[in-house]
């Protein structure tokens, strides 16, 4: 089933790059134009006292939507959960491509984001083979400490270019959010798009095959 | 098998390392070349935004509005009620109009008695929405107008009721709005009525703080932030917002505007106060250096 046909290498390749598209859309759709509020302070006076007009008038356009939480960073956990079962599937060059698309469009300091995913991505396909015969709670681990890593290494290097760092609180709420969908990204990877990983006397490479 | 692996090492471990090396050197190259030379690389992005995003609009605007309508769930609830609410306070505006309208009319006639010549009104251009900045770490929206509709950078956006942003990066069919709450937005403004000038700078909070303020103490809570203009893009006398005080007890503005959902923006356009090109006989005669300085400034303009 898990031939590893030019085709099906391919449609995998395919549907990588797909799911990278969904996921910078379903980003940059207006629809959170507000910062997030879990940190926002209380401001004094409250606008009834000053404008009571002008609060029940808001109060009125409210729409309870405000945002409460980041979201997590599905493009790396997803980037990640692929490179440890199938390597092959997502190839350097691809990833490369795919994470310098996601820092131009999503605002970020083109390049480094990109560069320091792309490296968290080799090191787990170079762990791959070791990670396959541990379970879960290993590759959790290394996930978790890969993220926290690059997030580290992102705001030291954004430190010494003397570019602004994004805020801290911010970037430790979406690493948290990222490590705790990690395992529901896996599921969704394993179960619905059938990335699994070879099991040990498969042929898992494309020089393999050949 | 084994034998084979090592093999299949041996082909692809070097090269595929080799690569790796060179991606990461082109990334690094990249990230590099975006701190040296900014602009360029902005203006890339933004090429590389406007030849995407309108693409997708068609998709965009429908799964936009499908998931605002999920969202406006809970507000269909509490419909009637909003409804009756909406009913009387349309009532107290009708009155309000009607004074407004009376106050405009003396004003115009009082401004006509003592002979003032007010600003052109400013012309406004309306863009839809299109994207976000897709970052919860970065604020900033695309607009459907760009260079072709004459957009130019530094423009100040509103809707209907207060400041929004300004333009930063203008693609031929696209426009970036760097909204207030942006970390690197910086707007000029005055507080009213004292009259302080303040630097309102973004913290990618939902009320951004105030800067520079010269003397804090003639400032109130509840006083009026509008924009005070700047670089001859940047009009002045937009509403910006109002003061309040965080419990750290820093000045911070509450925005006008509605950030909720913002899905159509103004961009006004501005085109510079007009600066005086001849220099008066009288003036020129009576200070021959101060007509060596004026040729250079009308240039710089």
């Amino acid at each position: 089933m898990d031939e590893l046909s030019p085709l099906r290498l391919f449609i995998m390749r395919s549907a990588f790059v797909a799911l990278t598209v969904v996921i910078v859309f379903f980003h940059l759709l207006p629809i959170d134009t507000q910062p997030v509020t879990l940190f926002a302070p209380q401001l004094f006076p409250p606008l009834v006292e000053i404008d009571p007009a002008e609060a029940r008038l808001r109060d009125l356009l409210d729409l309870g939507t405000s945002r409460h939480l980041v979201g997590p960073d599905l493009l790396i956990a997803f980037g990640f959960a692929w490179s440890l079962r199938r390597p092959e599937y997502v190839p350097t060059l691809l990833l490369a491509v795919l994470f310098l698309m996601a820092d131009l469009m999503l605002q970020r300091p083109p390049g480094l984001w990109a560069l320091l995913a792309l490296l968290a991505c080799e090191n787990l396909k170079g762990r791959s083979r070791i990670l396959r015969d541990s379970t879960f709670g290993a590759e959790w681990v290394a996930v978790a400490i890969l993220l926290t890593g690059i997030l580290l290494a992102n705001r030291f290097v954004l430190f010494i270019m003397m570019v602004p760092t994004p805020q801290l609180r911010l970037s430790l709420l979406e690493l948290g959010i990222t490590v705790l969908i990690y395992p529901v990204v896996v599921f969704v990877t394993r179960s619905v798009m059938g990335v699994r990983r070879a099991a040990p006397g498969e042929l898992d490479s494309l020089g393999g095959r050949a | 098998m084994a034998r084979d692996r090592s093999q299949s090492n041996e082909y692809t471990g070097p090269l595929r390392r080799l690569l790796t090396a060179v991606l990461v050197i082109v990334l690094a190259a990249i990230f590099l070349l975006w701190r040296i030379d900014s602009p360029r690389v902005e203006q890339f992005r933004a090429k590389v935004t406007d030849a995407v995003v309108p693409n997708l609009d068609w998709a965009m605007a429908p799964v936009t509005g499908t998931v605002n309508l999920l969202r406006d769930f809970q507000s269909y609830q509490r419909l009637s009620d909003q409804n009756q609410e909406l009913r009387s306070e349309l009532r107290r505006m009708q009155t309000w109009k009607e004074a407004a309208l009376q106050l405009e009319q003396e004003n115009a006639r009082l401004l006509d008695l003592n002979n003032v010549r007010l600003d052109p009104r400013l012309t406004y251009v309306t863009g839809v929405v299109l994207a976000d900045s897709g970052s919860p770490f970065r604020q900033s929206v695309l607009l459907n107008v760009g260079a072709r509709d004459g957009v130019v950078e530094g423009w100040a956006t509103m809707d209907g009721i207060g400041l929004v942003g300004r333009i930063s990066g203008v693609g031929e069919n696209t426009a970036r709005v760097i909204l207030l709450t942006d970390s690197s937005s910086r707007i000029p403004a005055v507080i009213q009525p004292s009259g302080q000038r303040a630097i309102i700078a973004g913290d990618n909070s939902a009320a951004p703080p105030i800067d520079f303020l010269e003397n804090p103490e003639l400032v109130r809570a509840g006083d009026r932030v509008i924009s005070s203009g700047d670089g001859g893009v940047f009009p002045a006398g937009q509403l910006i917002g109002q003061i309040a005080v965080d419990p750290g007890g820093r000045l911070r503005v509450r925005l006008a505007a509605d950030f909720e959902r913002l899905e159509f923006l103004r961009v006004l356009r501005h085109h510079g106060t007009d600066t005086v090109i001849n220099a008066p006989a009288v003036v020129s005669d009576a200070a021959p250096s101060g007509t060596a300085e004026l040729p250079a400034q009308v240039e710089a303009d």
